[in-house]
């Protein structure tokens, strides 16, 4: 399937670019870092202009995470309902919607360019917890323009290394996730032992 | 679930293991694996300044002569192409119409990388030693 993208974006371009990165926002599990990175490349070799690349990508992302976060609004919220004894009952399922409101715009912002592995999941979770669609418009565009030129202006200045640059950029990814997972969690151990303790 | 036993099964009391214990797993894995994957993106960044970038069946032949800093020209002459500034084909495509594995016109690219190294001196192995 990788090799296929690659090679549809190096022989046809935009198009390719457009369709792949709007896929990928919905869920689709697709090679949108490297696709991007060789996207710079490409701008570096002179193929596709750099703000239109940008455009383009950032355009098929935005587009394809609205799709998420509605199929995550009018979709999820009756199959959660559905289920929601299972996932720790009503009061649980609204605090946790609470909480999605109150983080979800950072959420949203940085799982666009930083955690990108979350991102899909970003949009579903958004659209259950129905987080204001203005609001997570803003964020997304924000969050897509800013991560469309970053892995774009990377692949351009690394244009002769894309798989090497690639292979970094996803393990640092993957870096900061458990990073913040370890955050998170040795929060929640300090919380619950001083709990136990008091 | 709170530091407490619980009745399990046919033969006794079996031990849940605590909810500290849970987390304080968790978040040792949740450490190593911050430490593996920042050891990685790290070999990774510094292979970015040694490594000449492998060639793979998805990228045209105008690609591979940039990444590998020599004029697409030669590249296209080694594996029986007339030179064409706009051919994007993926090297792929490019044996399939050839009727001929990709593996063969990988290894017929690399052979004249490796012979054009010679007269372009960015395709020299860096000097010095890699870390």
């Amino acid at each position: 399937m990788r090799e296929q993208i690659l090679a549809a974006l190096a022989q046809y371009g935009s198009p390719a670019l457009f369709a792949v990165v709007a896929m990928a926002s919905i869920g689709v599990p697709l090679p949108v870092t490297l696709l991007l990175i060789v996207t710079g490349s490409l701008v570096a070799q002179g193929v596709m202009p750099m703000w239109s690349a940008i455009a383009l990508a950032g355009a098929g992302s935005v587009i394809g995470d609205q799709i998420g976060y509605a199929i995550g609004r009018w979709g999820g919220t009756a199959l959660v309902s559905r289920f929601a004894g299972m996932l720790g009952g009503p009061a649980r399922m609204a605090r946790a919607e609470a909480h999605a409101r109150r983080w979800g715009g950072p959420g949203v912002f940085l799982s666009r360019w930083l955690v990108t592995p979350l991102g899909s999941l970003i949009n579903f979770t958004s659209g259950i917890a129905e987080y204001p669609w203005l609001h997570f418009l803003l964020w997304d565009v924000l969050g897509e323009a800013l991560g469309a030129a970053l892995y774009i202006v990377l692949g351009r200045i690394f244009s002769d290394r894309v798989l090497e640059l690639d292979a970094a950029l996803g393990d640092f990814s993957w870096m900061i996730l458990a990073l913040l997972a370890a955050t998170v969690l040795g929060w929640v151990l300090w919380r619950y032992l001083r709990g136990k303790r008091s | 679930m709170r530091g407490t036993s619980v009745r399990l099964g046919y033969d006794g009391i079996v031990q849940r293991p605590s909810k500290t214990l849970i987390l304080a797993v968790a978040l040792c894995v949740a450490i190593a694996g911050t430490f593996i994957f920042a050891f990685r993106a790290g070999r990774h960044a510094r292979h970015l300044r040694w490594e000449n970038e492998p060639i793979r069946p998805w990228m045209s032949v105008p690609f591979v002569a940039h990444t590998h800093h020599v004029p697409a020209a030669i590249l296209f002459h080694a594996i029986g192409i007339e030179p064409q500034q706009h051919d994007r084909r993926p090297l792929r495509k490019i044996a399939r119409e050839q009727h001929r594995p990709v593996e063969d016109v990988v290894r017929d690219l690399e052979r004249a990388l490796a012979s054009a190294g010679h007269t372009h001196p960015a395709l020299e192995p860096p000097r010095g030693k890699a870390p």
